[in-house]
């Protein structure tokens, strides 16, 4: 409390100096401290992940804009409406909510505060029937999904096509959390580019319709390992540690999702990443610079906000050669990956 | 309670000590636990270079709208605390009950549970029908729902002797994966893909007691962000009528004897089987309607913050620390509620991690749990010499001051 009370002063104080020293427009704008609040889904600040990733963007822009932001972890889902309005009714410059669980409550509250702005990762503000409300207050943050998974695709296609997999049985998998959209989008980019490197590939998709408990993944998991598959791509957030897990315990190759998961298991080869910190940095970035506005913005590889990292496998020349074209494609816009899971 | 008869015939110094130190006896426990419980937190606190008094400062703020610092709204922060509250209450006197009758039900979740999902079938599949007909037809359908939850457990365990603690933490299981089955891809599944079912109709939601209204601002706020809603007396009602079944009807005695002793029940004419079945079914209805309630008052609607919902296993503590008293839990229910809701303004103002509430709220169970308390003896110093005093004079309070019931009763 004081030590926030001190470092506001110190910020105003430093800005009032700033200004000072001879920038001659809009110094009233520029002595504001913008107020920044984040809201966590259930996951907490430690997942490792999602709410970890918008925390690192919010102390991001901390250091970079001098702006106050406060952080609160939701407990329950019942939090997300408390969490949300307890910010706003403190007239912060911006609230943040991550992931699509609080789409709901993002539209509840940005109804009730319409001089609030909001943003929202991997969602918009939507009514109880999920219908977006397109309040003008709330930008809603979108990732091309497809993009971070097509590059998983294209690894796992080509370590089949060039039989550097584990058995080179010529089967991979995915397992999602739940089937909605976000999810969708990353298994549609990896079977299609593992299909486009590897046309005879077969590609197993299962849900473990949890988000939490890596155990129901980790049974997913086996029944694809049964059916051969040797290389499995997680989608399912903390549950689908256990399909990282799963591939360990068969020394099979995993890949994992959302943040670089490099250091969940020994079998994760290569990360498909949603780089939640740059959708944060932008929201607030858009607010400090006065650029907010309703509406979605979309993060992908061709503005930094999706890609893939190489993990706890050495990847040959040709592959890292197809990955860098591949991506450069996308880039480009040459080449699209889908959004929905091709049959 | 029991001093204001003593208090009023002059000449008994020695009922009122007996009085009091019996109340005192009773209420070391919960509040001692209470206190251990937030000394301990706060040394937590300071270990972790976090200043003590102003996490607590922050907590009161967040749970009670006092002490605020951080430009908090009070109202908001006690409408919150009491919307977080109204679940508590019903589904601690579903944990009470069966416990008066020397059963544990860990099934509240599951219970509440059977409730929210029928209530919200009911909402949807007559969401034409009027307010006065739809709205007491959720409620009760969750109530029914819940009591046949409840129910298996009770019946199981009156026939067969399947233990209520196995098998309600088992139901709590099926009614979570019905759950999910319902609003993954089940019948109650919206098209969008989101694991959320249709709202209930608009003549089954619970009325809000300030009007959901964005532009008509009261207390500064726009009156909607109170979401204290007509449940609040719903509950209440349930934790009177709890009190009264328990102390004012013979079922009530039945249920009170078969927990202190079975054999001396049995003995008494009780039927313990039947005893335990309908106590059960009681439990469940209250469980049941703290999730309809649930549903017609907040959500109006089944989603996926349901598969982590706590609701019945916090009222597992809200019932041991209010000693399965109507009272007791009322209070209960507001502390717990009071450190959900404050838990947010301490970390957004203080920066101290929101854990420190499941913390505090764990370290309160434990120190219920492991009984210490209780071997710190409170002493109320004797007034002058006085004669030993007549045994037993406060049956009410000497019932409450015993702590779980008898293993041996426990047992069929």
């Amino acid at each position: 409390m004081r030590y926030s009370h001190l470092r506001i002063l110190a910020t105003v104080a430093a800005i009032f100096m700033l200004a000072a020293c001879g920038s001659n427009s809009s110094s009233s704008a520029a002595a504001k401290t913008f107020k920044i609040g984040l809201v966590t889904d259930t996951g907490g600040l430690n997942d490792k992940s999602f709410n970890h990733l918008a925390d690192v963007g919010l102390q991001k822009a901390i250091t970079d804009f001098k702006v106050q932001g406060d952080v609160v972890e939701s407990k329950t889902g019942d939090d997300y409406i408390p969490n949300l309005t307890g910010f706003a009714s403190k007239g912060y410059d911006l609230v943040i909510g991550v992931g699509f669980l609080m789409a709901q409550a993002v539209g509840t509250v940005s109804g009730q505060f319409p001089n609030i702005n909001f943003a929202i990762i991997d969602g918009s503000g939507t009514d109880a029937q999920g219908n977006d409300l397109k309040h003008s207050n709330v930008e809603s943050l979108y990732f091309s999904e497809q993009d971070a998974g097509a590059m998983a695709g294209v690894l796992a296609g080509m370590l089949e096509k060039d039989k550097k997999a584990p058995g080179n049985t010529g089967v991979i998998s995915a397992v999602g959390g739940i089937s909605i959209p976000p999810v969708n989008h990353y298994i549609a980019g990896y079977k299609w580019a593992a299909t486009m490197e590897d046309p005879g590939i077969k590609v197993l998709v299962g849900y473990s319709n949890d988000f939490a408990d890596p155990a129901k993944c980790k049974t997913v998991a086996n029944a694809q390992i049964a059916q051969k598959s040797e290389i499995l791509f997680q989608v399912a957030g903390g549950c689908g540690l256990g399909v990282l897990q799963a591939a360990g315990q068969a020394k099979l190759y995993s890949i994992g999702v959302d943040a670089d998961q490099k250091d969940a298991d020994p079998s994760v080869i290569a990360s498909a990443l949603k780089k939640v910190d740059i959708a944060t940095y932008t929201a607030i970035q858009n607010v400090v610079q006065g650029k907010f506005t309703g509406g979605a913005l979309t993060f992908n590889i061709a503005n930094g906000g999706a890609g893939y990292a190489l993990d706890n496998l050495t990847i040959p020349a040709d592959i890292q050669a197809e990955l860098d074209k591949v991506q450069g494609e996308i880039k480009a816009g040459t080449l699209t990956p889908p959004a929905d899971i091709p049959a | 309670m029991a001093v204001s008869p003593a208090a009023v015939t002059g000449r008994s110094t020695p009922r009122l000590v007996t009085a009091l130190r019996s109340a005192a006896r009773a209420l070391a426990i919960p509040v001692g636990s209470v206190i251990f419980a937030f000394v301990v937190g706060g040394l937590i606190v300071f270990a972790t270079r976090g200043n003590p008094f102003i996490a607590y400062q922050d907590l009161i703020c967040g749970g009670l709208g006092a002490f605020c610092t951080g430009g908090e709204n009070p109202a908001l922060q006690i409408s919150n605390t009491i919307v977080f509250m109204t679940p508590l209450v019903m589904a601690g006197v579903a944990v009470a009950i069966p416990f008066r009758a020397g059963l544990f039900n860990i099934g509240a979740e599951g219970q509440f549970l059977a409730g929210a999902m029928a209530c919200t079938i009911i909402g949807i599949k007559l969401s034409t029908w009027p307010a006065p007909v739809l709205l007491p037809l959720v409620l009760i359908g969750g109530m029914a729902a819940g009591s046949l939850w409840a129910g298996i457990a009770g019946v199981l365990k009156a026939t067969v002797g399947a233990h209520e603690v196995v098998t309600t933490i088992m139901l709590n299981y099926v009614a979570q994966w019905l759950l999910r089955y319902l609003i993954i891809g089940g019948p109650l599944q919206l098209p969008h893909g989101f694991s959320v079912s249709s709202p209930i109709g608009a003549g089954a939601r619970l009325p809000t007691l300030l009007p959901h209204d964005n532009t008509l601002i009261i207390f500064g706020l726009p009156s909607s962000v109170y979401r204290v809603h007509t449940g609040l007396f719903i509950g209440l009602i349930a934790v009177a009528v709890f009190a009264f079944i328990l102390w004012r009807t013979s079922l009530g005695y039945e249920i009170r004897a078969a927990g202190q002793s079975q054999r001396a029940a049995r003995y008494a004419g009780v039927s313990v089987r039947r005893t335990i079945i309908v106590s059960m079914l009681i439990a469940g209805a209250f469980s049941g309607l703290a999730g309809a309630v649930q549903i017609a008052g907040v959500d109006h609607n089944l989603t996926d913050k349901y598969f982590s919902d706590t609701t019945g296993f916090d009222a597992i503590a809200v019932a041991l620390l209010g000693l399965g008293s109507a009272v007791g839990i009322v209070l209960a229910a507001i502390l717990f509620a009071a450190l959900h809701a404050g838990g947010s303004v301490m970390q957004s103002d203080a920066g101290i991690s929101s854990n420190l509430v499941l913390v505090v709220q764990a370290l309160i169970l434990f120190s219920i749990a492991a009984n210490f308390l209780s071997q710190i003896k409170i002493r109320i110093p004797r007034i002058r010499h006085v004669t030993p005093p007549p045994k037993a004079p406060a049956p009410a309070l000497a019932d409450i001051s015993g702590g779980p019931p008898d293993p041996e009763a426990t047992a069929t």
